[in-house]
């Protein structure tokens, strides 16, 4: 009995560190740090160079195309929603692509990229509008 | 309304709460008038909910913009179908529409079951009944879809997302639902089997088919999740592991795993406590996946605002769920034990335990990967995220080893297999796999994952085909009929087992499509005015951008011609579209797609057009086999389908037949099927060409104002509206009647003769039988009044006529019936 407990036992160690291990090491290339504008801003050096999500809001009005109906966007990002007394820290945001649908002034991003000295500089397809979920806060409803 | 609504509301939780304490005091005293009573409270509870249904759908219909719902997700020019679906549409509606389902299903279930499994029915209803109070007591108390605006009432209201008017969109969340709300109905007979210590299988029993039912839903609407992101998102792909996909997917797996198991224990006694845990379990994450998608607890770009009270409720509820189940499930532990042992690992349960293993690691593993956000901030303080391509490297082993065993499952024996059979078993389908994968890599294609993924295809198929023709053969042995008759007679005689082979089809099919996305491409491309690009065997050519007004939206579509290898092939319109209410907005991308079963062409028209040089940038994907997802879905159900009927539906094969009846029936099954897989929705093709006309004179305007494009898929737009191609012909046929001098009516009359009735007026005659077209609502109102009315007389009537001590007697009729179907089962 008790040197089959010692082989179930041995077993699940087995498998348990195996399963351990591979988690950890892909844990470890795919996870990227999620962080709203105002975390990262006060201490900006930090976070250099490292893949971030980036929280925040679109400044209303501030999308800017550098070349007419180009593919290159440059805008700024704000901690606080629009509706905000305060806006919070603010960051100018550069991005190559094609931007989604639910992309506009005030709408809340997460942005995936890197922070450099000029500002954040999305990767490619690293822009995430808010879905047109149904599912909006309550904040809207009255208007 | 909006009053009456919330009364009903009101009415339904005090129902509820009735019929939970009743049921329960019925039980624990014996006493046979309480639990009639609480059976009878149950079933109004449905009536309620049926009559607050038709009020909110009603307020929908009638433009009531005093209550806010509505404003918010409803305008004045919204479509007659998108503002029935509207119900649904936000966080309020679609809790009152869960409790609308439950309690439906919750009624059926225990009318179904009231007599073969007479000892659970009052705590099955008294579970289903706190489950109904707890979504109430949210509606109640903070989420009142019914609540109205305190100062002035909007003249229109806000209007459904653009993004969200959209076909898959509308019967998405009430699939999604059905599965969701159909897996309490396992629950509740699972607890009241505990509860009662009544844990021989006979609770099973009651419970497989509605979990099947639940899953099948659950599937689908997944499914129809997938169609949607892939048709009208336009990033090229169906799914992104985002939180609210992943939550649909939880419970799937779980429940996935239950349907295996249950056969287990059917078989073997084995794995008992396993399948208690598996449909409490699966429950739980239906619960934990509404409360994740809608608290706001899991940052996810769906935008489902915070909601800390809902969060703080939804908490209680849970931890309640978790305590109170796995504390029964602890206490009548001596009650679950296993009657029989594992024999072998090589041996069909073994085979099933290993597969509960890998999809239960599944379900946590997308579980932890979905909350890791939130996990690593209560840990260690920093906000982590995975993202698509940590959760791919983790279930496509996973998904793999599933396949595998989908092939080796079938093939070995129950208890234990010998050497001798396994070889027996496992050559052709050896071979197949073997040939497979050496073609595959022979052909280029990576063995990791996609090569190894046709090779798995290969195995179940083969596996399949051989369990097919070998059951085939003997059972043609047997009867003396011809194959196909005896194939369809084995289905009819084992129609879990083999109806559940054809589901196993089905995934292999949609496992096909996604070995498929192994080989995607993508390019974006700048074109000029009759530019080329060329991706894959395809070729592009921009010829130009035109931009068209419906007025609902404002179109940019492009022109561009298709060829492959060389030939010219097919035109293509991709285009944003700009919607009114919604200027500030991006503009909404139409995608185009050109399907194959081969491979999709898939075009996005890029926002940054020059409408001077008629310069675009078109984002083109190549999707092979991608549509293979969504046969093998049609497949899939087709084989719940099976599962699921009643042996009665099998009868002609069962009987020995002449076999010229047989073949008939064969064919025309095989027809249904086709027809039912290879249905197309008949294409709203927006032909840029087409505008329209002006009016000859009022008369025709006046007409093309009360008629609407038939095409099935617009929505049913005015002609004066409507761009396709349809419409332009349904113009050109008003145009002819005008011309021949024919007055109102009498066009209305040819068009009837033309289309066979009123399908093309927008708005039906009111006259006589079409008035009841617009009593629906109100018949909807009547028909729960008079439920309530019958559910009252007779449960008065129940308790004032059954005699207190009548609760130990059977009457025969009832006791034949459940010994008909415990014998039935026992096949």
């Amino acid at each position: 009995m008790t040197q089959r407990y010692i082989k179930i036992g041995a077993t699940v160690l087995v498998l348990g560190l195996a399963f351990a291990g591979l988690f950890w090491s892909t844990l470890r290339d795919g996870t990227e740090y999620y962080k709203n504008l105002d975390e990262v801003m006060t201490n900006q050096s930090e976070w250099h160079g490292k893949q971030l999500q980036l929280h925040g809001y679109v400044v209303p009005e501030s999308i800017y195309r550098s070349r007419n109906n180009s593919l290159e966007y440059r805008f700024k990002v704000q901690n606080n929603p629009a509706r905000a007394t305060e806006p919070g820290s603010v960051i100018s945001v550069s991005y190559t692509g094609i931007v989604p649908d639910t992309f506009k002034g005030e709408a809340e991003v997460v942005l995936k990229g890197e922070l450099t000295t000029e500002g954040f500089k999305v990767s490619p397809n690293g822009v995430m509008a808010k879905c047109p979920s149904k599912y909006e806060a309550a904040a809207k409803s009255g208007a | 309304m909006a009053s009456l609504g919330s009364f009903l509301l009101l009415a339904t939780f005090v129902v509820c709460s009735y019929s939970a304490a009743v049921s329960v005091a019925g039980a624990r005293r014996r006493s046979r008038p309480l639990i009639e009573s609480g059976v009878g409270a149950f079933y109004l509870t449905a009536a309620l909910m049926t009559v607050a249904s038709a009020v909110m759908i009603n307020a929908f219909l009638t433009n009531d913009y005093s209550i806010k719902y509505v404003a918010h997700y409803s305008d004045s020019v919204q479509p007659l179908f998108y503002k029935i679906t509207s119900y649904w549409g936000g966080l309020d509606g679609s809790i009152m529409f869960w409790v609308f389902l439950l309690s439906i299903f919750g009624t059926l279930a225990v009318y179904v079951n009231r007599e073969r499994h007479r000892e659970l029915i009052p705590y099955v209803v008294a579970t289903i009944a706190v489950v109904q109070m707890f979504f109430l007591y949210l509606m109640v108390v903070h989420k009142n879809p019914f609540t109205t605006f305190l100062t002035t009432v909007p003249a229109d209201g806000n209007g459904l997302n653009p993004l969200l008017q959209n076909y898959w969109m509308a019967i998405h969340p009430p699939s999604l639902y059905t599965g969701f709300v159909g897996m309490t109905i396992p629950f509740a007979f699972c607890i009241a089997a505990l509860v009662t210590g009544h844990l021989d299988d006979s609770w099973l029993r009651a419970v497989r088919r509605w979990t099947m039912f639940a899953w099948l839903f659950l599937t689908f609407g997944l499914t129809l999740g997938m169609i949607w992101a892939y048709e009208v998102l336009g990033w090229g792909g169906y799914w992104g592991w985002d939180p609210v996909e992943n939550a649909g997917l939880l419970p799937w797996f779980t429940a996935t795993a239950f349907l295996h198991s249950v056969m287990v224990q059917e078989r073997r006694s084995m794995l008992r406590v396993w399948n208690v845990i598996l449909v409490i379990t699966t429950f739980f994450l239906t619960i934990f996946g509404t409360f994740m998608t809608r608290s706001g607890v899991v940052q996810s770009v769906h935008a489902f605002g915070d909601d800390p009270m809902l969060a703080r409720l939804f908490t209680i509820f849970m931890v309640a769920i978790l305590t109170f189940s796995f504390g029964l499930v602890i206490y009548r532990l001596p009650l679950l034990k296993a009657r029989n042992e594992l024999d072998s690992w090589v041996s069909r349960e073994a085979a099933f335990l290993v597969n509960n293993w890998v999809l239960l690691f599944a379900a946590l593993f997308v579980l932890f990967g979905t909350m890791f956000p939130t996990l690593s901030e209560a840990i260690m303080g920093q906000r982590l995220t995975v993202a698509a391509p940590f959760f791919n490297k983790w279930l496509i082993p996973i998904g793999l080893i599933l396949l595998f065993l989908t092939g080796v499952g079938p093939l070995l024996a129950w208890r234990k297999s010998t050497v001798r059979n396994l070889l027996e078993q496992f050559l052709w389908p050896g071979v197949a796999t073997a040939t497979t994968l050496a073609a595959t890599t022979a052909l280029g294609i990576p063995v990791w994952a996609p090569g190894l993924c046709f090779a798995l295809c290969a195995l179940v198929t083969a596996t399949i085909v051989q369990e097919f023709l070998r059951g085939g053969n003997v059972r043609r042995r047997n009867t003396g009929t011809d194959l196909f008759t005896a194939i369809i007679g084995l289905v009819g005689r084992n129609k879990r087992r083999y109806g559940g082979y054809i589901v196993h089809l089905g995934i292999v099919l949609i496992f096909l499509g996604f070995a498929g996305s192994g080989s995607k491409k993508e390019q974006l491309f700048r074109l000029k005015l009759h530019d080329q690009a060329t991706i894959g065997a395809f070729t592009l050519r921009n010829d130009g951008v035109k931009v068209s007004d419906d007025g609902q939206k404002q179109m940019a579509t492009a022109y561009i011609s298709v060829s492959q290898n060389g030939k010219p092939i097919e035109s293509m319109y991709p285009g944003r579209s700009v919607f009114r209410k919604h200027e500030d907005e991006e503009a909404r991308t139409d995608v185009a797609i050109r399907r194959s079963l081969a491979q999709d062409l898939y075009l996005v028209l890029a926002p940054d057009v020059d409408f001077g040089t008629q310069t675009i940038t078109l984002q083109a994907f190549v999707n092979p086999l991608v549509d293979w997802i969504w046969l093998g879905f049609g497949v899939l159900a087709f084989g719940t389908g099976i599962a699921l009927l009643p042996e009665r539906a099998y009868s002609f094969a069962l009987a020995k037949l002449p076999a010229e009846a047989a073949t008939t029936a064969v064919v025309l099954l095989a027809g249904l099927l086709l027809s039912g897989v290879s249905l197309k929705a008949q294409q709203h093709q927006v032909d840029p060409n087409v505008a329209v006309t002006p009016s000859k004179n009022a008369l025709e305007e006046q007409l093309r104002g009360e008629m609407g494009c038939v095409c099935g898929t617009c929505a049913h737009e005015a002609l004066t509206k409507c761009t396709c191609g349809t419409a332009q012909q349904m113009r050109s046929q008003l145009r002819a009647q005008i011309d021949q001098g024919k007055g109102h009516d009498e066009i209305i009359q040819a068009f009837i003769g033309i289309y066979g009735g009123q399908q093309f007026l927008q708005a039906p005659i009111d006259k006589g039988f079409n008035r009841v077209a617009w009593l629906f609502p109100y018949v909807l109102g009547a028909t729960g009044v008079f439920a309530i009315g019958f559910a009252a007389i007779k449960w008065s009537h129940h308790s004032a006529a059954a005699p207190p001590e009548t609760s130990a007697t059977l009457d025969d009729p009832a006791l034949e019936e459940r010994l008909n179907d415990e014998l039935r089962d026992l096949d």
